[in-house]
């Protein structure tokens, strides 16, 4: 089970002509790696990762998965903002067919929200909210986290629970902070002027990176 | 967009559609009337507020013609109500709704058909009420429940296939939906409303049947009040209304997807 890209390409139309973010990116990612794919700021990162959750269409190439890939879990991805956390955690519940009370039991005992659960989404703070889809996207759970900049995921408790349930799992977080990198994945990647590299070794992913 | 390598089956993508279209009518009611339990009858209380007073202020104003009751107006006007709100929400229902496309089954008709639904289900409760009440006002119930349920079958979908063209065109022009909302006030005159096709004279009556809602409005007057006018529809001319712009607005959809930005 794997999640390919075969020459993926993305531009968007600008004022004058247009920009390309991505120019042939190929890769494979298999079920239960985790990969941590490095970009500076402006780099394509969360474009790449609309790629990855199929939820932006490519202007070139293929993307083909065999896994269940979440969509990509950010600060603002995939909420009703106005809506409380417990009323998302429903909506995504029923979308993705899975138990809704079950979903909301799991996020109030996983997210440490409190009696923020209940309160409307656009007054958490943006650790709160990082906390709310990452937990809501386990209790749906995947064969492939997408992780779009997780700022909550650090040494805390809620870090290390985070870590230690996605052991037997995919991962995909695309980040510029290497230490995240460092602390949750197997595999690197550094996305540069449009292209994909890997490293089989991470410290020579964050050597490139640094250098950048 | 599949899920896996083989392709899923027809029926399990229509299981999916259903299940996104209820997420999203629960989703969009606690966003428009709050989580408080009555917030729900909102939903009657406008169209029921506005429609009894129009067919109040026509009713007071004399006469006994059908044309001067209470049942002419009330159940036509938020026939129209319905089919205006439809057409002017169209425009932001993809705004506010981009963070759940992030969740790849969420499709752009999916988030108008959810709207459509409540919309529909608000009017066929308010049209009984209002059935109901002319008949305690002294009215003769209708000539036939199934005519007046068609035209209000048939003025959503043609509501929804213009609804669907003008989100695709604004998601593109956004100017554009102050256009929408002027032609929507502007129609009401000829929209078929105030009057019966057989009141006109000749020249006029040739005119008004090119607009579809006066079919409709023939059609539930004709569920209304039966044999009491000569009603004149062709619903064959309100299906190609229906369907052409549910097939433009699709694609257009389809495009849009493509094009609109998520963050």
């Amino acid at each position: 089970m794997a999640l390919e890209l075969i020459d993926v390409h993305k531009s968007y139309p600008m004022n004058i002509g247009r920009k390309h973010v991505l120019r042939g990116v190929n890769a494979t990612f298999r079920r239960g790696e985790r990969v941590g794919v490095l970009g500076r700021n402006g780099t394509g990162k969360s474009t790449l990762v609309r790629m990855l959750g199929r939820i932006e269409a490519p202007t070139r190439g293929k993307i083909q998965s065999s896994m269940s890939v979440s969509w990509p879990i950010g600060l603002a991805a995939g909420f009703q903002s106005a809506l409380s956390g417990a009323d998302n955690c429903r909506f995504i519940a029923r979308i993705y067919d899975r138990p809704v009370q079950a979903t909301v039991d799991y996020v109030e005992s996983f997210a440490e929200l409190g009696e923020y659960l209940n309160m409307p989404v656009n007054t958490y703070s943006s650790g709160m909210r990082s906390r709310l889809g990452l937990a809501i996207s386990l209790a749906i759970d995947f064969d492939c986290f997408l992780v779009d900049e997780a700022l909550a995921v650090g040494d805390t408790k809620f870090g290390r629970a985070f870590a230690a349930r996605i052991q037997n799992s995919g991962l995909i977080i695309v980040t510029h902070q290497p230490s995240l990198v460092r602390q949750l994945c197997t595999r690197a990647a550094v996305l540069d002027q449009g292209t994909l590299t890997f490293y089989e070794d991470i410290d020579e992913a964050l050597a490139t990176y640094n250098s950048l | 967009m599949s899920g896996s390598g083989s392709e899923p089956l027809l029926i399990d993508c229509a299981r999916q559609q259903v299940r996104v279209i209820g997420a999203l009518i629960v989703r969009e009611m606690h966003t428009r009337f709050g989580r408080h339990r009555f917030g729900y009858l909102w939903l009657f209380f406008e169209p029921l507020l506005l429609g009894a007073m129009i067919a109040l202020i026509h009713g007071f104003r004399g006469g006994d013609s059908v044309r001067n009751t209470f049942e002419f107006f009330s159940i036509g006007y938020i026939m129209f109500f319905a089919f205006r709100g439809m057409i002017n929400r169209a425009s932001s229902t993809i705004t506010a709704n981009r963070g759940l496309l992030y969740h790849r089954q969420v499709t752009l008709p999916d988030l108008f058909y959810a709207r459509h639904i409540i919309e529909a289900v608000a009017c066929t409760g308010v049209m009984a009420i209002f059935t109901i009440a002319g008949i305690a006002l002294g009215g003769e119930p209708p000539d036939s429940i199934v005519k007046m349920l068609c035209a209000l079958g048939l003025m959503v979908l043609l509501a929804q296939g213009i609804a669907l063209v003008v989100g695709a065109l604004t998601s593109e022009w956004e100017a554009l939906d102050r256009l929408v909302h002027a032609m929507s006030y502007l129609m009401l005159p000829f929209s078929g409303l105030f009057f019966m096709v057989e009141w006109l004279p000749e020249w006029m009556q040739a005119i008004m049947l090119w607009v579809p809602t006066v079919h409709i409005f023939e059609l539930l007057r004709d569920g209304q009040f039966g044999d009491r006018f000569r009603a004149t529809y062709d619903l064959t001319y309100v299906a190609y209304w229906i369907l052409v712009p549910h097939l433009l607005g699709l694609v257009g959809l389809r495009l849009a997807r493509q094009r609109i930005g998520l963050e």
